[in-house]
């Protein structure tokens, strides 16, 4: 067979393939999840952020269980809440004063149009050295609200952050002060929200019930660098709303969008190795079986019996509590469970083709056992497990899924089943956070359907016509 | 005839599980000896508390005596082989010792009681389950079947395939959320309300309970089932003795029930049914979703208590269940065909 | 020459058939399985019907019990059963009136017409329920009758009790003989009641097939692909090719010393060896029947033909009458007689 013919039955295939709508919806679905998989990452709302799963300094100004932003777009959703954003590049400039200290300003611009304050506003930076750092905001109203002011020790490698709602409470008073003393007077430090009176009109309703500011707001953030040994690098500001991301937050402030995306990849290891090996195995075991007949086939046959009649699942459970392996022994144990199903038809369609008179032939011109296994019977057969493949990998991620969800899951890398896991533990299907419980659970269906409709789909055209006596 | 085949069955299914218990013997050696051993230390322990008035030497002469007597029982010294032998034939006598951790609702730690406990409210909820997929599946696949490729047939097939890869259990967290929590319909979980109603009304108290998880269940199954027997409908319609059974001049629906069901039904019984009992996966933690004091949420429980002896036991019951399940299966089979039951080849 | 319509309206004819089309509505077309079919069947006549594989055959015989298979329709024509019109008939009076119990079939391949689950006699007495004119008998009587055909079929009586699966193939034919003849129609159609049994057990049948038409003065459609079957039950044999009817023709017309005058049924029985004639070269009939959803222009046989002409190509031959009983659809068997009488 060489690669022109090769290339042609690849054609031939295709124009096969095409005809099958539901084969190309499950192509069209699974191609969807390698996208995801492969550029995902470069579109989670903080960079890195897929690596960082499980890291929870990482997530730190994250709104907690915060509706995806889309939510705002629902009719009847009147108070349209604030998008948490992630600002970064500002505009730097430096500038040398005469004393060798050089000013270095970034100016962020952040729109407000939302019904309601961000809960929170956090300055993040790093740096070294001893560097006075200014943060000052000026609102679309033109006042200008200094907000911090300190003289700062940085350790090199240290994320520093700076939030409103933390530490600006007393510089929000005073900003208010500056504007009107009697209103001034009546705000508390310690029981105001300082993002509220920030992103608000100074007026009398100030303090019971604030009218929101709207419009462009710019936040420069000014370090003195003293000297060479002074740093101050990678500003940004991330603004902490009430909705974030595509899918939203949860309970642990992570966003639930970056564990789709990292699902998606261990979904498609797990599903693909899986129905590799698996289907290997069968095919083999299948042949090996149906030709060689006798002690082989029994034996065989036998162990195919008895794993067919254990009950997965549990199995799986108990060896999962009692071992914790990891992901590559789990994907192990499950193909030896499955390898089951393409044995069966393999074992039959094999039986048949033994019948073959070319095989009697092959047996006369002197071939080997192995070289007519691997030479004649196998390649019939070869397509054919291209479908058995497809159509197992649902219930394989089925199966990894309920592992997980129970906690027996791989701890080292992150699965859709695990993000269900935690939202089950964490209450949201109590606290009705629909974000974080639909998304994992559809991802996970609509694998399995992809995987499913490409399966039924190539078994209709690859199934071989095989004589029927 | 038909009696040897029953009795072959049952040899061979109690033979299979033999065999498989040997297998978890030998798979959990090492983690069921340890157990034992701490349970029977732990055991000495409790002993010892209730001694008075003994010497430090009689005191240790007392544990190691009875450490060594414990040990012998359950023949822990014994050789590797020795071991999983005795392991198993225990297993298979349903002799599982104690929980680790968890109890009985009366207290009792023997994992035989807990199990026993559990068992029927799972029965109870699989049972009901597998006559409604069967019976809803089954009318679903025969409309199918008299108007194939029409609207019905073309949005079940596309539901079959839908709920193939669909959790059992995810779509119950869905339902709970839906029905208990934002339009509260059904209680979120457990087997009664709090304080239990009696009588009359604690039994619909119960069905309300028992309704949002059978309803997942059936909801998610039904369309597998009522595909499968559309297609083996659909493959009988074609058959010789169909035509032949209308030019004789019966009534259509006969032909359909009487004749084309009928042939059907040992392939559409055993398909289905065996459908069910590989979804038993979904099932456990379906129960543990909904709270449902099943063998089910028994694997969860045991899981977070790291309960070894009832992780164990669980198994083996499940494969029991499971085994039986299938024994009865070509059982029933068997006896729906003529052809297997008045002997000649099916 | 008198057209063969006009000898149609014998009302002594029990089985009355008239330009008969049944189209199968197929995606790939329409396939014209059967293209104007006209013959008679005489009470207590055994026509035999025979042709290649895919001529139309067995879809006459089903179309008489108006009972195509989808996604066959019969689209026009007309078939008249003991003076009844079946075309056309709901399907409820076709029923209750017309199936089985004026006309039944013994079908091809009884292997498998028998319903595996039930028993022989759970099958009988399911008919006798569906028909007014059995529906009344019960327990005893009903059993009498069962016993009774089982007989006349030659079969012992604790055959009732068996499955079809526990039967030869031999006893399953005559199973399913007793069960065409038991509510006494007038036509009973069969359908190749021989060819997947072994030789012996084909002898038994025939012998079986004759010894009825004798003792109950029924007519037979007899359908088989098999010339030597034919010549010894059909009075009158009628030659189908590619849906159309080529010629229709007594025992003595077809197999006797004349010999037939259509190529078709010629080259038939050229293709047929003889025990008694040395036989040097067997022969055959080159090429295929042709596309049935776009047949050929003029006579279907044209291709194939030996003999064909310009006018064989572009015109079909209108099915004339050589002789009251003899009738052909072909230009040149028509020439030749006209010819012959010249």
């Amino acid at each position: 067979m060489n690669v022109r013919d090769a290339l042609e039955g690849l054609r031939d295939f295709w124009r096969e393939f095409i005809k099958v709508k539901t084969g190309l919806v499950g192509l069209v679905i699974l191609l969807a999840f390698v996208a995801l998989a492969v550029f995902g990452p470069s579109i989670v709302p903080f960079p890195g952020a897929t690596d960082h799963w499980r890291d929870i300094t990482f997530w730190q100004d994250n709104p907690q269980a915060a509706p995806p932003e889309w939510v705002n777009a629902l009719p009847w959703v009147s108070k349209k809440g604030v998008v948490s954003s992630f600002l970064s590049n500002p505009k730097l400039s430096d500038e040398k004063q005469e004393s060798g200290v050089v000013v270095r300003t970034c100016l962020f611009t952040y729109p407000f149009s939302s019904d309601e304050p961000p809960r929170d506003v956090v300055v993040r930076f790093e740096g070294e050295g001893q560097v006075p750092v200014d943060v000052t905001v000026t609102r679309p109203d033109g006042l200008s609200a200094e907000l911090y002011r300190e003289q700062l020790d940085i350790a090199a490698g240290v994320l520093q952050r700076v939030s409103v709602t933390n530490n600006c409470a007393q510089s929000i008073i005073e900003f208010v002060r500056a504007q009107n003393e009697d209103l001034a007077s009546g705000l508390d430090a310690d029981l105001i929200k300082p993002t509220s009176i920030l992103f608000s009109r100074i007026d009398p309703s100030l303090a019971n019930n604030p009218t929101m500011l709207k419009g462009a707001y710019t936040i420069t953030v000014t370090a003195l660098l003293l000297n060479d040994q002074s740093r101050f690098q990678n500003p940004t500001i991330v603004v902490s709303g009430h909705v974030s991301g595509l899918l939203g937050t949860d309970v642990s402030k992570r966003d639930i969008f970056t564990g789709i995306v990292i699902g998606s990849r261990w979904a498609l290891i797990i599903g693909i190795l899986t129905s590799l090996i698996t289907v290997v195995l069968g095919v083999v075991l299948g042949v090996i079986a149906a030709y060689f007949g006798g002690v082989t086939d029994w034996l065989l046959s036998r162990l195919y019996e008895l794993i067919y009649l254990l009950p997965v699942l549990p199995f799986l459970i108990v060896i999962s509590a009692i071992f914790k392996p990891s992901i590559w022994t789990l994907i192990i144990i499950i193909c030896l469970f499955f390898w089951t199903g393409p044995y069966k038809p393999v074992y039959s369609m094999a039986l048949q083709i033994r019948e073959e008179t070319y095989i009697e032939a092959s047996r006369a011109l002197g071939s080997g056992r192995m070289r007519i296994i691997f030479r004649h019977i196998i390649p019939i057969l070869l397509p054919y497990s291209f479908a058995v493949m497809a159509l197992s990998v649902p219930a394989v991620i089925v199966y990894e899924a309920s592992v997980s969800l129970l906690g027996l899951g791989d701890a080292t890398i992150v699965t859709w089943g695990q993000v269900l896991h935690d939202a089950l533990g964490q209450g949201a299907v109590i606290s009705n956070l629909w974000w974080w419980v639909v998304p994992p659970g559809l991802t996970i269906a609509l694998m399995g359907m992809s995987f499913a409709f490409l399966g039924t789909a190539l078994d209709k055209i690859l199934h071989p016509k095989l004589k029927t006596r | 005839m038909f009696r040897i085949y029953i009795l072959k069955r049952i040899l061979y299914g109690a033979l299979m599980y033999i065999v498989m218990v040997f297998v978890f013997s030998t798979l959990f050696n090492n983690v069921a000896d340890q157990t034992q051993r701490s349970q029977i230390d732990e055991q000495i322990r409790q002993e010892v508390r209730t001694l008075k008035n003994v010497t430090e030497q009689q005191l240790q002469k007392y544990i190691e005596d009875r450490r060594l007597a414990k040990l012998n029982q359950y023949h822990l010294n014994e050789p590797l082989p020795s071991r999983i032998f005795w392991r198993a034939v225990r297993t298979i006598s349903f002799d599982f010792g104690n929980a680790t951790n968890l109890k009985a609702s009366n207290g009792d730690r023997l994992v035989l009681g807990i199990i026993l406990e559990a068992l029927p409210k799972t029965l109870i909820l699989f049972t009901t389950e597998v006559i409604l997929t069967t019976v809803l599946g089954v009318a679903l696949g025969l409309y199918m079947a008299q108007k194939p490729n029409g609207l019905l047939d073309r949005v079940s097939s596309g539901l079959t395939m839908i709920t193939n890869g669909l959790p059992a259990w995810w779509l119950g967290m869905i339902a709970i959320m839906i029905f208990s929590y934002a339009v509260p319909l059904f209680p979120s979980g457990g087997l009664h309300s709090n304080p239990t109603p009696q009588g009359l009304a604690g039994f619909i108290d119960f069905l309300w309970h028992l309704s949002l998880p059978l309803l997942t269940l059936v909801l998610l199954s039904v369309w597998g089932t009522g595909y499968l027997t559309r297609n083996i409908v659909l493959s009988n319609l074609q058959e010789d003795y169909v035509m032949a059974a209308r030019a004789r001049g019966i009534a259509e629906r006969r032909v359909l029930f009487g004749h084309t069901l009928r042939t059907s039904l040992p392939a559409i019984m055993t398909l289905a049914v065996l459908g069910l009992f590989s979804s038993i996966a979904g099932n456990i933690i379906v129960e543990g979703i909904f709270g449902w004091p099943g063998i089910g949420k028994l694997y969860f429980v045991a899981v977070q208590a790291n309960d070894v002896p009832i992780l164990m036991a669980t198994l083996s019951i499940e494969t029991l269940f499971n085994m039986v399940g299938f024994i009865l299966l070509d059982i029933i089979y068997g006896f729906l065909d003529p052809r297997i039951k008045v002997g000649g080849k099916a | 020459m008198p057209d063969v319509n006009a000898a149609a309206a014998s009302s002594s004819k029990i089985l009355s058939v008239r330009d008969l089309k049944l189209h199968y509505f197929t995606s790939k077309g329409v396939v014209r399985a059967l293209d104007g079919v006209s013959f008679d069947l005489a009470p207590g006549e055994t026509l035999g019907l025979v042709g290649e594989s895919g001529c139309g055959k067995t879809t006459t015989g089903v179309a008489l019990l108006n009972m195509p298979s989808p996604p066959g329709k019969i689209v026009e024509g007309s078939i008249q059963i003991d003076g009844a019109e079946i075309v056309g008939m709901r399907d409820h009076d076709l029923r209750r009136s017309v199936r089985w119990s004026k006309i039944s079939m013994v079908f091809q391949g009884a292997m498998n017409c028998l319903t595996p689950v039930y028993t022989i006699r759970a099958l009988m007495l399911e008919t006798f329920r569906e028909h007014a004119e059995t529906a009344r008998l019960e327990g005893a009587e009903a059993e009498s009758l069962l016993k009774h055909y089982m007989n006349m079929v030659g079969l012992p009586e604790h055959v009732l009790g068996r499955y079809p699966h526990e039967l030869s193939g031999g006893m399953k034919q005559r199973v399913v003989i007793a069960m065409a003849l038991f509510l006494e129609p007038k036509v009973v159609i069969m359908d190749e009641p021989t060819t997947a049994l072994d030789v012996i057990v084909q002898a038994q049948i025939l012998n079986l097939i004759k010894a009825l038409k004798r003792s109950l003065n029924l007519s037979y459609l007899f359908i088989t692909h098999d010339l030597a079957t034919e010549a010894e039950v059909a009075d009158r044999i009628m030659v189908m090719y590619a849906g159309k009817v080529a010629e229709i023709g007594t025992n003595q017309q077809i197999f006797g010393h004349q010999g037939p005058v259509h190529p078709y049924t010629q080259k038939l029985l050229s293709a047929t060896p003889r025990l008694h004639k040395k036989v040097s070269e067997l022969a055959f009939i080159p090429g295929a029947p042709p596309d049935l959803i776009d047949p050929p222009p003029g006579c279907r046989f044209a291709p194939r033909c030996s003999f064909a002409k310009e006018k064989c190509r572009s015109q079909e031959p209108r099915t004339t009458a050589l002789q009251p009983d003899h009738v052909v659809a072909c230009w040149k068997a028509v020439e030749d007689a006209e010819y012959a009488r010249a």
